[in-house]
């Protein structure tokens, strides 16, 4: 089995978690992505992944995000560096940045420069909030463009601070990705390379779909401005969170509850023919609140696993809210391998976060965890550009590569 | 201008949110998305009234939206007439994509199996609650799926409840990774001629909602499960900041000049000399400290005032906006992450979610919103699928077609 993106190469100019994630993305389903590291490496990766790479232990970040990435270290400051970057662009399909455009200009890999080199090339970028307008080259920092989107002032308890997620970079990480495929796509029939942005602030918007759709059309709605406690839910049967005796927490979703009332009334005990709940309309509006505390009451009698085992028996849309150790250990998440177990050549036996796509011709693949930083400088100029190897030991010897 | 995925034709065979956001992002590019619904009222996404207790006013923006740019075809796949016509369909197609469940599919006739001897190019995707493999056969709403990830519990402040990331959330992060998943699967086709099964289920995706933190649970950080006060966070020049008005998102890394600026900016110079302070590993010893006194200074002025004061001293920060502001943010409209359309339904333009991906060459349009159940029947049976009148009269007669 070949992968579906193997005729691809992927020069890879990131810094940020969710954008060398997309890259690690394309790699899995086979692109060859040559990660570029300038000399000495340690500025480009940053974060936890360092400190762990200080520390001894695993460095469980860079494994995931430059897994199946090959590593050139080059000073692409220097004339001769510059050369080689040049030699590099025409010989890729796709370049992947979160990088300011002036340092992107700056090295000769802007689109123009890019095309000059590869005029099919498709050059794609994560910004932090679009490639026009007034604040199109502020910062790319999800806390900021999450600060910007709308959500983080209503996801939580009233009277508690806001909460940022994280979720909208990861979502940017995969709207990049779908958009460099996209073009690829578009590329494959008609021989055209271009442009791809997506930014921290679409992805956060996506994140939020439906709820900043619902105020586009609405136009206002305290219930769409500010956060609505759990005990004020607008559905007592969906959405909702309720405590049960061990202080786990049990969340439910039957937006018909016409369906599922009978069954949830019976094993919480409750009446199902309370004629205080008997309809859907007094369940979600006449005595919603009632029926609230009713469930409150009736959750806190029992501990979570006596609920779930009830859920389950019933095929209700309904669980307990767990912790990662559900997923680090859960037999679905590693038939499925979206967390994979791997030999680590230093760790040993280690779990990590596998795929999220199965595909059954060109499944994703594990070729090879983080490189180092230059462990693929002699591959990529002698197998890819076809240097020779004397030349290379010169590039090395003036210090252009490592 | 050209549009990316012109000439691949989609089966749309989904419902509520997943299934057909990950067709929209398609048809936004040019795909042609043939939306199959059941003739009894079709997607259950048509009837949605109120969005958090909400009335949705005149026009259904949560299926109108997700659903644009597509086409409606009404069938009765439960019968065995029904099911020839989506053969049919299938012939023709690139793309068939489902969120229902493989066993429903598989009631059907609709299998992987049966429909690859059908159309070997076909790319079949699914989007699963749990995967394909593993057993795991629960109903998977967004929540109840969300809940067993573990991103929940670890948001939110100590003691609170967890966190829910916004109606829809972990749908739309699996409808993008569908998306992807479906262009590659595409590019591949292209390649080698032949079609596979793909999956892109809820949970693996939204397994990726959280991967820094889960990737650092995984590695052994067993902490990163639990939630973090802001009160405590590490960086007392990387967080959140309450003011007499909206919050403020201060985004700084732990450095001296930094410090310096960030209380010049707050009006209190004693702070710099406090030697509890005055290095980096202070700051992060007594950050319990620290973000307690920038608390106090923070509270005593209105957001305005704080933002004019960060930019005057070149500090990075970003007031916590609420969904009322973003709907006004020229960033927004300038990319067309919002825009506006006209609403057949309502006869009036109105406001959707617009394109999150921009493609310079191939860039995405909003053309339609979604149609009446069924309005694209007779036309696609004849045209598209090149059945005869009498044949049309007999499947109607039939029941497979109203």
């Amino acid at each position: 089995m070949s992968g579906a993106l193997d005729d691809i190469v992927v020069l890879d100019v990131t810094r940020g978690f969710a954008p060398s994630m997309t890259a690690a993305f394309l790699g899995d389903f086979g692109a060859r992505v040559i990660r570029l590291e300038p000399l000495g490496g340690a500025s480009q990766r940053g974060g936890v992944d360092e400190d762990g790479a200080r520390s001894g232990t695993w460095n469980h970040e860079a494994d995931l995000i430059h897994r199946n990435k090959q590593s050139l270290a080059l000073d692409a400051a220097t004339v001769r560096g510059r050369a080689v970057l040049d030699d590099l662009l025409a010989r890729c399909d796709v370049v992947l940045t979160d990088w300011p455009l002036a340092e992107l200009a700056a090295l000769g890999l802007d689109y123009a420069a890019a095309c000059a080199r590869r005029p099919d090339i498709v050059v794609a970028r994560l910004s932090g909030f679009g490639p026009k307008g007034k604040d199109c080259e502020l910062p790319a920092i999800d806390e900021l463009a999450a600060a910007r989107t709308g959500m983080m002032p209503i996801v939580q308890q009233p009277g508690e601070p806001p909460v940022y997620t994280g979720a909208g970079a990861m979502h940017a990480a995969v709207l990049l990705a779908f958009g460099v495929v996209t073009a690829l796509l578009h590329r494959q029939h008609s021989g055209e390379g271009q442009q791809v942005d997506t930014s921290l602030f679409a992805g956060n918007m996506y994140g939020a779909s439906l709820d900043l759709q619902a105020f586009l059309a609405i136009g206002s709605g305290d219930r769409l401005l500010n956060p609505i406690s759990r005990l004020d839910v607008s559905n007592p049967m969906s959405g909702s969170l309720y405590a049960s005796a061990d202080g786990r927490w049990v969340t439910l979703t039957m937006p018909d509850t016409d369906r599922w009332w009978p069954d949830l009334a019976e094993i919480t005990g409750l009446d199902a023919g309370d004629p205080r709940f008997d309809t859907h309309e007094k369940r979600c509006d006449l005595n919603r609140l009632e029926l609230i505390h009713a469930f409150e009451a009736a959750f806190a009698r029992q501990n979570a696993g006596h609920w779930r085992a009830l859920f389950a028996a019933r095929g209700m849309s309904a669980d307990i809210i767990e912790r990662f150790d559900y997923p680090a250990s859960d037999p679905v998440a590693r038939a499925n391998r979206y967390v994979v177990e791997l030999d680590h050549p230093s760790f040993g036996r280690v779990k990590s976060l596998g795929f999220p796509i199965y595909m059954s011709e060109s499944p994703a693949r594990l070729a090879s965890l983080a490189p180092c930083v230059g462990q693929h400088t002699l591959d990529v100029l002698h197998g890819l550009l076809g240097y020779p190897v004397e030349t290379i030991h010169e590039l090395g010897a003036c210090g252009v590569v490592a | 201008m050209a549009r990316a995925l012109e000439g691949i034709r989609v089966i749309d065979l989904t419902v509520w949110f997943q299934g057909p956001v990950s067709a929209q992002y398609l048809a936004d590019f040019g795909a042609e998305v043939i939306k199959v619904e059941r003739p009894q009222g079709g997607d259950q996404a048509r009837g949605v009234r109120s969005i958090k207790s909400l009335e949705i006013g005149d026009w259904n923006q949560y299926f109108l939206v997700n659903n644009r740019n597509k086409k409606s075809l009404v069938i009765d796949l439960r019968k065995p007439e029904g099911q020839q016509i989506m053969y049919r369909l299938v012939e023709k197609a690139d793309v068939f994509l489902s969120n229902l469940t493989p066993a429903m599919l598989d009631g059907w006739n609709l299998s992987w199996e049966r429909l690859r001897e059908i159309n070997p190019r076909l790319v079949y995707a699914t989007n699963t609650g749990y995967g394909r493999f593993g057993g795991a056969s629960r109903p998977a709403f967004d929540m109840t799926v969300q809940a067993l990830t573990g991103i929940m519990a670890q948001l939110g402040e100590p003691g609170q409840p967890p966190i829910y990331l916004g109606m829809g959330s972990g749908d739309a992060y699996g409808g993008i990774m569908s998306a992807f998943a479906i262009v590659t699967a595409l590019y591949q086709r292209n390649r080698a001629g032949h079609g596979q099964c793909i999956d892109a289920s809820l949970y693996g995706a939204q397994l990726f909602l959280a991967a820094p933190q889960l990737q650092s649970f995984l590695a052994g950080n067993s902490e990163r499960a639990l939630q973090h006060s802001r009160r405590e966070a590490a960086n007392p020049l990387w967080n959140l900041y309450p003011t007499r008005g909206k919050w403020v998102y201060v985004c700084e890394p732990n450095e001296d000049a930094r410090f310096r600026l960030l209380c010049e900016a707050l009006g209190d110079g004693a702070l710099i000399e406090d030697p509890r302070f005055a290095s980096a590993a202070g700051r992060a010893v007594n950050n319990v400290e620290l973000i307690a006194e920038f608390d106090a200074l923070a509270a005593a002025l209105d957001h305005e005032a704080l933002l004019a004061r960060c930019a005057a001293h070149d500090i990075v920060a970003a007031p916590i906006n609420t969904l009322a502001d973003v709907v006004r943010d020229p960033q927004a409209w300038d990319n067309d992450y919002l825009l506006k359309t006209w609403c057949e339904e309502v006869q009036r333009e109105v406001e959707v979610r617009g394109l999150p991906v921009t493609l310079s060459k191939t860039p995405g349009e909003v053309n339609t919103l979604g149609l009446q159940l069924g309005q694209d029947t007779e036309l696609l049976m004849m045209d598209l699928l090149e059945y005869s009148w009498e044949e049309i009269e007999a499947f109607k007669a039939a029941g497979a077609i109203p």
